[in-house]
Protein backbone atom coordinates (compact mmCIF):
# COMPACT_ATOMS: atom_id res chain seq x y z
CA UNK A 1 0.00 0.00 0.00
CA UNK A 2 1.37 3.32 -1.06
CA UNK A 3 1.91 5.34 2.13
CA UNK A 4 0.43 8.56 0.89
CA UNK A 5 -3.21 6.45 1.38
CA UNK A 6 -1.88 5.37 4.98
CA UNK A 7 -2.27 9.44 5.70
CA UNK A 8 -0.01 11.23 7.98
CA UNK A 9 0.32 9.98 11.48
CA UNK A 10 -1.93 11.57 14.57
CA UNK A 11 0.16 14.25 16.41
CA UNK A 12 -0.09 13.98 20.08
CA UNK A 13 -2.88 11.46 21.95
CA UNK A 14 -4.15 9.63 19.69
CA UNK A 15 -4.99 6.24 22.08
CA UNK A 16 -2.55 4.08 20.08
CA UNK A 17 -0.45 1.88 21.75
CA UNK A 18 3.05 2.48 21.54
CA UNK A 19 3.02 -1.07 19.23
CA UNK A 20 0.96 -0.07 17.19
CA UNK A 21 2.44 3.56 16.29
CA UNK A 22 5.98 1.64 15.94
CA UNK A 23 3.97 -1.37 13.86
CA UNK A 24 2.63 1.83 12.06
CA UNK A 25 5.91 3.42 11.49
CA UNK A 26 7.41 0.19 10.07
CA UNK A 27 4.82 -0.42 7.70
CA UNK A 28 4.87 3.18 6.07
CA UNK A 29 8.75 3.01 6.22
CA UNK A 30 8.47 -0.26 4.20
CA UNK A 31 5.98 1.60 1.79
CA UNK A 32 8.29 4.55 1.59
CA UNK A 33 10.76 2.28 0.86
CA UNK A 34 8.86 0.51 -2.21
CA UNK A 35 7.60 3.58 -3.85
CA UNK A 36 11.03 5.46 -4.05
CA UNK A 37 12.25 2.45 -5.22
CA UNK A 38 9.79 2.45 -8.54
CA UNK A 39 10.40 6.05 -9.04
CA UNK A 40 14.45 5.91 -9.48
CA UNK A 41 15.80 2.35 -8.74
CA UNK A 42 17.26 0.61 -5.49
CA UNK A 43 20.46 2.43 -5.98
CA UNK A 44 19.53 6.06 -6.63
CA UNK A 45 17.06 6.21 -3.34
CA UNK A 46 18.58 7.95 -0.55
CA UNK A 47 17.54 7.97 3.60
CA UNK A 48 16.00 10.62 2.67
CA UNK A 49 13.84 9.45 -0.15
CA UNK A 50 12.27 7.13 2.10
CA UNK A 51 11.76 8.91 5.72
CA UNK A 52 10.00 11.75 3.09
CA UNK A 53 7.86 9.21 1.63
CA UNK A 54 7.02 7.40 5.31
CA UNK A 55 6.34 10.91 6.81
CA UNK A 56 8.52 9.96 9.48
CA UNK A 57 12.01 10.95 10.97
CA UNK A 58 15.24 9.64 10.43
CA UNK A 59 15.13 8.63 13.84
CA UNK A 60 12.57 6.60 13.57
CA UNK A 61 13.69 4.84 10.42
CA UNK A 62 16.55 3.71 12.71
CA UNK A 63 14.77 2.90 15.42
CA UNK A 64 13.72 -0.12 12.89
CA UNK A 65 16.10 -0.65 10.53
CA UNK A 66 20.03 -0.53 10.61
CA UNK A 67 20.20 0.14 6.69
CA UNK A 68 18.86 1.07 3.37
CA UNK A 69 19.69 -2.41 2.35
CA UNK A 70 17.54 -3.85 5.59
CA UNK A 71 14.74 -1.69 4.76
CA UNK A 72 15.14 -3.72 1.55
CA UNK A 73 15.11 -6.76 2.68
CA UNK A 74 12.13 -6.11 4.91
CA UNK A 75 10.23 -4.72 1.80
CA UNK A 76 10.93 -8.03 -0.19
CA UNK A 77 9.74 -10.47 3.07
CA UNK A 78 6.23 -8.47 2.77
CA UNK A 79 5.89 -9.40 -0.75
CA UNK A 80 7.42 -12.94 -0.08
CA UNK A 81 4.68 -13.66 2.60
CA UNK A 82 1.94 -12.34 0.28
CA UNK A 83 3.05 -14.33 -2.36
CA UNK A 84 3.33 -17.53 -0.14
CA UNK A 85 -0.21 -16.76 0.70
CA UNK A 86 -1.66 -16.43 -2.54
CA UNK A 87 -0.55 -19.76 -3.47
CA UNK A 88 -1.60 -21.61 -0.55
CA UNK A 89 -5.03 -19.82 -1.07
CA UNK A 90 -4.70 -20.88 -4.84
CA UNK A 91 -3.94 -24.15 -4.55
CA UNK A 92 -6.63 -24.86 -1.79
CA UNK A 93 -9.13 -27.79 -2.43
CA UNK A 94 -7.00 -29.14 -5.82
CA UNK A 95 -6.22 -32.29 -5.11
CA UNK A 96 -3.75 -33.10 -8.72
CA UNK A 97 -0.24 -31.86 -8.40
CA UNK A 98 -0.93 -30.64 -12.25
CA UNK A 99 -4.06 -28.22 -11.25
CA UNK A 100 -1.76 -27.17 -8.08
CA UNK A 101 1.19 -26.73 -9.64
CA UNK A 102 -0.81 -24.11 -12.75
CA UNK A 103 -3.32 -22.93 -9.69
CA UNK A 104 0.07 -21.27 -8.60
CA UNK A 105 1.83 -20.34 -11.53
CA UNK A 106 -1.51 -18.83 -12.51
CA UNK A 107 -1.68 -16.38 -8.72
CA UNK A 108 2.14 -15.69 -9.07
CA UNK A 109 2.03 -14.04 -12.29
CA UNK A 110 -1.26 -12.39 -12.05
CA UNK A 111 -0.25 -11.03 -8.65
CA UNK A 112 2.94 -9.97 -10.35
CA UNK A 113 0.94 -8.42 -13.15
CA UNK A 114 -0.70 -6.35 -11.04
CA UNK A 115 1.68 -4.73 -8.98
CA UNK A 116 4.47 -3.95 -11.54
CA UNK A 117 6.51 -1.81 -9.34
CA UNK A 118 6.68 -4.69 -6.76
CA UNK A 119 7.27 -7.17 -9.38
CA UNK A 120 10.22 -5.21 -10.55
CA UNK A 121 11.50 -4.63 -6.68
CA UNK A 122 11.70 -8.81 -6.31
CA UNK A 123 12.96 -9.84 -9.42
CA UNK A 124 14.87 -7.05 -10.69
CA UNK A 125 15.92 -4.24 -8.06
CA UNK A 126 16.71 -7.39 -5.44
CA UNK A 127 19.36 -8.41 -7.60
CA UNK A 128 21.48 -5.07 -7.17
CA UNK A 129 20.29 -4.38 -3.54
CA UNK A 130 23.61 -6.21 -1.52
CA UNK A 131 24.54 -9.70 -0.84
CA UNK A 132 22.00 -10.22 2.05
CA UNK A 133 19.01 -9.78 -0.38
CA UNK A 134 20.65 -11.54 -3.20
CA UNK A 135 21.29 -14.25 -0.81
CA UNK A 136 17.53 -14.19 0.14
CA UNK A 137 16.31 -13.70 -3.27
CA UNK A 138 18.22 -17.63 -4.12
CA UNK A 139 16.20 -19.01 -1.35
CA UNK A 140 13.26 -17.77 -1.79
CA UNK A 141 13.26 -19.10 -5.31
CA UNK A 142 14.42 -22.15 -3.82
CA UNK A 143 12.13 -23.16 -1.98
CA UNK A 144 9.98 -23.43 -5.16
CA UNK A 145 12.03 -26.28 -5.60
CA UNK A 146 9.88 -28.95 -3.21
CA UNK A 147 6.39 -27.93 -4.81
CA UNK A 148 8.09 -28.90 -8.25
CA UNK A 149 9.65 -31.96 -7.23
CA UNK A 150 6.42 -33.61 -5.96
CA UNK A 151 5.78 -34.21 -9.36
CA UNK A 152 7.94 -36.67 -9.70
CA UNK A 153 5.23 -38.97 -8.38
CA UNK A 154 3.38 -38.32 -11.24
CA UNK A 155 4.80 -41.33 -13.77
CA UNK A 156 6.89 -44.12 -13.19
CA UNK A 157 9.44 -42.01 -15.49
CA UNK A 158 10.06 -39.17 -12.53
CA UNK A 159 12.24 -41.42 -10.36
CA UNK A 160 14.77 -41.39 -12.49
CA UNK A 161 14.88 -37.55 -13.24
CA UNK A 162 18.36 -36.36 -12.64
CA UNK A 163 18.66 -33.96 -9.29
CA UNK A 164 18.84 -30.81 -10.96
CA UNK A 165 15.74 -30.85 -13.17
CA UNK A 166 14.00 -28.70 -10.30
CA UNK A 167 16.99 -26.27 -10.65
CA UNK A 168 17.13 -26.02 -14.01
CA UNK A 169 13.35 -25.29 -14.20
CA UNK A 170 13.36 -22.92 -11.81
CA UNK A 171 16.02 -20.98 -13.20
CA UNK A 172 14.02 -21.10 -16.58
CA UNK A 173 10.73 -19.79 -14.94
CA UNK A 174 13.08 -16.78 -13.11
CA UNK A 175 14.48 -16.04 -16.49
CA UNK A 176 11.64 -15.67 -18.17
CA UNK A 177 9.56 -13.80 -15.55
CA UNK A 178 12.86 -11.51 -14.76
CA UNK A 179 13.16 -10.52 -18.83
CA UNK A 180 9.31 -9.65 -19.22
CA UNK A 181 9.60 -7.51 -16.00
CA UNK A 182 13.09 -5.93 -16.84
CA UNK A 183 11.79 -5.01 -20.24
CA UNK A 184 8.88 -3.21 -18.56
CA UNK A 185 6.34 -5.49 -19.87
CA UNK A 186 5.33 -7.05 -16.04
CA UNK A 187 1.58 -6.16 -17.03
CA UNK A 188 1.78 -8.46 -19.53
CA UNK A 189 3.18 -11.56 -17.22
CA UNK A 190 -0.72 -13.36 -17.60
CA UNK A 191 0.50 -13.69 -21.18
CA UNK A 192 3.55 -15.97 -20.43
CA UNK A 193 0.99 -18.43 -18.18
CA UNK A 194 0.70 -21.21 -21.14
CA UNK A 195 4.65 -21.13 -21.29
CA UNK A 196 5.55 -20.93 -17.85
CA UNK A 197 2.85 -23.95 -17.24
CA UNK A 198 4.58 -26.06 -19.63
CA UNK A 199 7.84 -25.82 -18.45
CA UNK A 200 6.79 -26.67 -14.84
CA UNK A 201 5.30 -29.70 -16.19
CA UNK A 202 7.25 -30.72 -18.71
CA UNK A 203 9.53 -33.02 -16.81
CA UNK A 204 6.94 -34.25 -14.63
CA UNK A 205 4.26 -35.11 -17.22
CA UNK A 206 5.90 -35.59 -20.81
CA UNK A 207 5.75 -33.31 -23.28
CA UNK A 208 3.05 -33.89 -24.83
CA UNK A 209 0.47 -33.63 -21.83
CA UNK A 210 2.83 -30.85 -20.40
CA UNK A 211 1.55 -29.07 -23.39
CA UNK A 212 -1.69 -30.23 -23.26
CA UNK A 213 -2.36 -28.63 -20.05
CA UNK A 214 -0.68 -25.76 -20.41
CA UNK A 215 -2.81 -24.66 -23.29
CA UNK A 216 -5.63 -25.67 -21.44
CA UNK A 217 -4.58 -23.18 -18.82
CA UNK A 218 -4.55 -20.19 -21.10
CA UNK B 1 71.05 1.01 -50.21
CA UNK B 2 73.54 2.28 -47.52
CA UNK B 3 71.94 3.79 -44.24
CA UNK B 4 72.39 7.08 -43.75
CA UNK B 5 75.57 7.13 -41.19
CA UNK B 6 74.44 7.10 -37.41
CA UNK B 7 70.93 5.58 -37.88
CA UNK B 8 71.64 2.41 -37.23
CA UNK B 9 73.23 2.90 -34.08
CA UNK B 10 70.46 5.65 -32.75
CA UNK B 11 68.82 4.48 -29.65
CA UNK B 12 65.07 4.33 -29.90
CA UNK B 13 63.58 7.06 -27.89
CA UNK B 14 62.32 5.48 -23.96
CA UNK B 15 60.78 2.23 -23.88
CA UNK B 16 60.02 -0.36 -26.84
CA UNK B 17 56.80 0.54 -28.19
CA UNK B 18 55.80 -3.53 -27.86
CA UNK B 19 56.73 -3.64 -24.72
CA UNK B 20 54.79 -0.82 -23.77
CA UNK B 21 51.85 -1.94 -24.82
CA UNK B 22 52.24 -5.30 -23.14
CA UNK B 23 52.86 -3.40 -19.41
CA UNK B 24 49.77 -1.88 -20.53
CA UNK B 25 48.13 -5.12 -21.69
CA UNK B 26 49.61 -6.72 -18.46
CA UNK B 27 48.37 -3.81 -16.05
CA UNK B 28 44.48 -4.28 -17.53
CA UNK B 29 44.91 -7.75 -16.82
CA UNK B 30 46.09 -7.59 -13.19
CA UNK B 31 43.13 -4.98 -13.06
CA UNK B 32 40.38 -7.18 -14.56
CA UNK B 33 41.81 -10.15 -12.45
CA UNK B 34 41.76 -8.23 -9.32
CA UNK B 35 37.72 -6.76 -9.92
CA UNK B 36 37.01 -10.36 -10.93
CA UNK B 37 38.06 -11.42 -7.61
CA UNK B 38 37.00 -9.13 -5.80
CA UNK B 39 33.33 -9.32 -7.19
CA UNK B 40 33.19 -13.16 -6.37
CA UNK B 41 34.08 -12.82 -2.76
CA UNK B 42 32.27 -9.91 -1.30
CA UNK B 43 29.34 -8.74 -4.18
CA UNK B 44 29.91 -5.95 -7.15
CA UNK B 45 28.14 -3.55 -4.94
CA UNK B 46 30.73 -3.66 -1.76
CA UNK B 47 33.47 -3.95 -3.45
CA UNK B 48 35.53 -0.36 -4.01
CA UNK B 49 38.00 1.05 -6.44
CA UNK B 50 40.89 1.20 -3.34
CA UNK B 51 40.29 -2.57 -3.12
CA UNK B 52 40.97 -3.38 -6.93
CA UNK B 53 44.33 -0.86 -6.97
CA UNK B 54 45.66 -2.57 -3.87
CA UNK B 55 44.86 -5.74 -5.09
CA UNK B 56 46.19 -4.89 -8.60
CA UNK B 57 48.93 -3.50 -7.05
CA UNK B 58 48.44 -0.88 -9.67
CA UNK B 59 48.06 2.90 -8.25
CA UNK B 60 45.67 4.87 -9.10
CA UNK B 61 46.81 7.04 -12.08
CA UNK B 62 47.61 3.39 -13.51
CA UNK B 63 44.17 2.37 -13.23
CA UNK B 64 42.22 6.04 -14.05
CA UNK B 65 44.86 5.18 -17.11
CA UNK B 66 42.84 2.43 -18.39
CA UNK B 67 39.18 2.99 -16.91
CA UNK B 68 37.01 5.88 -15.83
CA UNK B 69 35.34 3.92 -12.54
CA UNK B 70 34.86 0.47 -11.15
CA UNK B 71 31.92 0.48 -13.66
CA UNK B 72 34.32 0.53 -16.76
CA UNK B 73 36.71 -1.99 -15.10
CA UNK B 74 33.56 -4.11 -14.20
CA UNK B 75 32.50 -3.66 -17.83
CA UNK B 76 35.13 -4.72 -19.43
CA UNK B 77 35.45 -7.62 -17.52
CA UNK B 78 32.44 -8.33 -18.61
CA UNK B 79 33.56 -8.05 -22.57
CA UNK B 80 36.16 -9.92 -21.98
CA UNK B 81 34.58 -13.04 -20.10
CA UNK B 82 31.64 -13.12 -22.30
CA UNK B 83 33.24 -12.81 -25.40
CA UNK B 84 36.03 -15.46 -24.63
CA UNK B 85 33.40 -17.99 -23.31
CA UNK B 86 30.39 -17.51 -25.71
CA UNK B 87 33.51 -17.67 -29.07
CA UNK B 88 34.72 -20.97 -27.81
CA UNK B 89 31.52 -22.32 -26.98
CA UNK B 90 30.27 -20.80 -30.74
CA UNK B 91 33.59 -22.59 -31.94
CA UNK B 92 32.89 -26.16 -30.63
CA UNK B 93 29.03 -26.19 -31.98
CA UNK B 94 30.80 -25.51 -35.17
CA UNK B 95 33.66 -27.78 -35.27
CA UNK B 96 31.40 -30.71 -34.28
CA UNK B 97 30.65 -32.68 -37.22
CA UNK B 98 28.13 -34.49 -35.56
CA UNK B 99 24.29 -34.29 -35.31
CA UNK B 100 22.77 -31.58 -33.20
CA UNK B 101 22.48 -33.19 -30.12
CA UNK B 102 26.08 -33.80 -30.06
CA UNK B 103 26.99 -30.50 -31.20
CA UNK B 104 24.79 -28.81 -28.59
CA UNK B 105 26.60 -31.40 -26.04
CA UNK B 106 30.35 -30.36 -27.27
CA UNK B 107 28.78 -26.59 -26.92
CA UNK B 108 27.71 -26.90 -23.48
CA UNK B 109 31.11 -28.77 -22.61
CA UNK B 110 32.96 -26.06 -23.19
CA UNK B 111 30.67 -23.47 -21.36
CA UNK B 112 30.85 -25.60 -18.24
CA UNK B 113 34.83 -26.24 -18.70
CA UNK B 114 35.34 -22.55 -19.19
CA UNK B 115 33.28 -21.58 -16.22
CA UNK B 116 34.95 -24.48 -14.30
CA UNK B 117 38.12 -22.50 -15.19
CA UNK B 118 37.93 -18.91 -14.40
CA UNK B 119 35.00 -19.11 -11.50
CA UNK B 120 35.42 -15.57 -10.32
CA UNK B 121 35.60 -13.90 -13.90
CA UNK B 122 31.94 -16.60 -14.56
CA UNK B 123 30.68 -15.24 -11.69
CA UNK B 124 31.11 -11.14 -12.49
CA UNK B 125 29.30 -12.40 -15.63
CA UNK B 126 26.53 -14.84 -14.51
CA UNK B 127 25.59 -13.62 -11.36
CA UNK B 128 26.74 -9.90 -10.71
CA UNK B 129 26.22 -8.91 -14.12
CA UNK B 130 22.46 -8.99 -13.28
CA UNK B 131 22.66 -6.99 -10.26
CA UNK B 132 25.43 -4.10 -11.36
CA UNK B 133 23.08 -1.56 -13.27
CA UNK B 134 21.62 -1.79 -16.68
CA UNK B 135 24.27 -1.33 -18.71
CA UNK B 136 26.01 -4.75 -17.21
CA UNK B 137 22.48 -6.65 -17.21
CA UNK B 138 22.36 -5.52 -21.42
CA UNK B 139 25.70 -7.16 -21.84
CA UNK B 140 24.27 -10.40 -19.62
CA UNK B 141 21.38 -10.44 -21.62
CA UNK B 142 23.02 -10.04 -25.12
CA UNK B 143 25.56 -13.16 -23.90
CA UNK B 144 22.12 -15.12 -23.65
CA UNK B 145 20.97 -14.07 -26.79
CA UNK B 146 24.24 -15.88 -28.47
CA UNK B 147 23.37 -19.07 -27.11
CA UNK B 148 20.01 -19.59 -28.73
CA UNK B 149 20.94 -19.74 -32.27
CA UNK B 150 22.98 -22.70 -31.54
CA UNK B 151 19.57 -24.36 -30.00
CA UNK B 152 17.45 -22.85 -32.42
CA UNK B 153 18.29 -26.00 -35.44
CA UNK B 154 16.57 -28.78 -32.50
CA UNK B 155 13.18 -27.21 -33.06
CA UNK B 156 13.55 -29.22 -36.37
CA UNK B 157 13.63 -32.48 -34.56
CA UNK B 158 10.64 -31.79 -33.06
CA UNK B 159 6.88 -33.08 -34.66
CA UNK B 160 5.35 -30.43 -33.19
CA UNK B 161 7.77 -27.58 -33.83
CA UNK B 162 5.05 -25.20 -34.28
CA UNK B 163 3.48 -25.08 -31.07
CA UNK B 164 7.00 -24.63 -29.12
CA UNK B 165 7.31 -21.54 -26.82
CA UNK B 166 8.88 -18.44 -28.96
CA UNK B 167 11.19 -18.00 -25.93
CA UNK B 168 12.02 -21.58 -25.61
CA UNK B 169 16.02 -20.92 -26.61
CA UNK B 170 16.23 -18.03 -24.22
CA UNK B 171 14.43 -19.38 -21.50
CA UNK B 172 16.72 -22.64 -21.49
CA UNK B 173 19.66 -20.73 -21.99
CA UNK B 174 18.67 -18.63 -18.53
CA UNK B 175 18.09 -22.35 -16.88
CA UNK B 176 21.86 -23.32 -17.65
CA UNK B 177 23.06 -19.71 -16.31
CA UNK B 178 20.63 -20.44 -13.18
CA UNK B 179 22.62 -24.30 -12.60
CA UNK B 180 25.96 -22.55 -13.41
CA UNK B 181 25.02 -19.46 -11.20
CA UNK B 182 23.87 -21.67 -8.19
CA UNK B 183 27.26 -23.81 -8.10
CA UNK B 184 29.26 -20.68 -8.45
CA UNK B 185 27.28 -18.77 -5.64
CA UNK B 186 28.08 -22.45 -3.71
CA UNK B 187 31.77 -22.23 -4.29
CA UNK B 188 30.87 -25.54 -6.11
CA UNK B 189 33.16 -25.16 -9.73
CA UNK B 190 34.78 -27.79 -9.00
CA UNK B 191 31.47 -29.95 -8.92
CA UNK B 192 30.36 -28.69 -12.74
CA UNK B 193 31.84 -31.33 -14.53
CA UNK B 194 29.05 -33.93 -12.90
CA UNK B 195 26.13 -31.68 -13.67
CA UNK B 196 26.96 -31.34 -17.80
CA UNK B 197 24.92 -34.56 -18.65
CA UNK B 198 21.72 -33.44 -16.65
CA UNK B 199 22.08 -30.11 -18.03
CA UNK B 200 22.30 -31.72 -21.47
CA UNK B 201 19.74 -33.35 -20.68
CA UNK B 202 17.30 -30.77 -19.70
CA UNK B 203 18.37 -28.49 -22.65
CA UNK B 204 17.47 -31.85 -25.15
CA UNK B 205 14.38 -32.79 -23.58
CA UNK B 206 12.18 -29.97 -25.32
CA UNK B 207 13.46 -30.64 -29.07
CA UNK B 208 13.92 -34.43 -28.78
CA UNK B 209 11.66 -35.71 -26.85
CA UNK B 210 12.63 -37.33 -22.83
CA UNK B 211 14.23 -40.56 -23.76
CA UNK B 212 16.19 -39.24 -26.68
CA UNK B 213 17.32 -36.91 -24.03
CA UNK B 214 18.22 -39.33 -21.25
CA UNK B 215 19.92 -41.14 -23.94
CA UNK B 216 22.23 -38.45 -25.00
CA UNK B 217 22.68 -37.46 -21.43
CA UNK B 218 24.06 -41.20 -20.58
CA UNK B 219 26.66 -40.99 -23.66
CA UNK B 220 28.10 -37.87 -22.03
CA UNK B 221 28.47 -39.49 -18.58
CA UNK B 222 30.06 -42.34 -19.87
CA UNK B 223 32.16 -40.50 -22.02
CA UNK B 224 33.05 -37.90 -18.17
CA UNK B 225 33.79 -41.53 -16.16
CA UNK B 226 36.13 -42.64 -18.92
Amino acid sequence: MPAEELGPLPAGRHGYSREQVAHHQRERLIAGLAEAVAEKGYSAVTLTDIVKGAKVSRRVFYANFESKEQCFLAAFEVVLTHLHELVAKAVEGISDWPGQAIAATRAVLAFLASEPDLARLCLVESRGAGPAVAARFNEAVGEMAPLLREGRAQRPEGERLPDSTEDSTIGSLVSLIFRKVAAGEAKQLEQLLPDCAELVLLPYLGPAEAARLARQAA
Amino acid sequence: MRALPGKENRQPPGPEPVSRDAAAADQRRRILEATADLIAEQGYQETTMEEIVRRAKVGYATFYKHYPDKEAAFLALLDAATDRTVSRVEDAFQREEGPWTDRVGAALGVLFEDVAAHPAAARAALVEAVAAGPEAAAKHEAALKRLAPLLRPGRELNPRQAALPESLEETLAGGIVWVLGQRLIAGEADKLRGLLPETLEFVLRPYVGEDEAAREAGEVADAISA
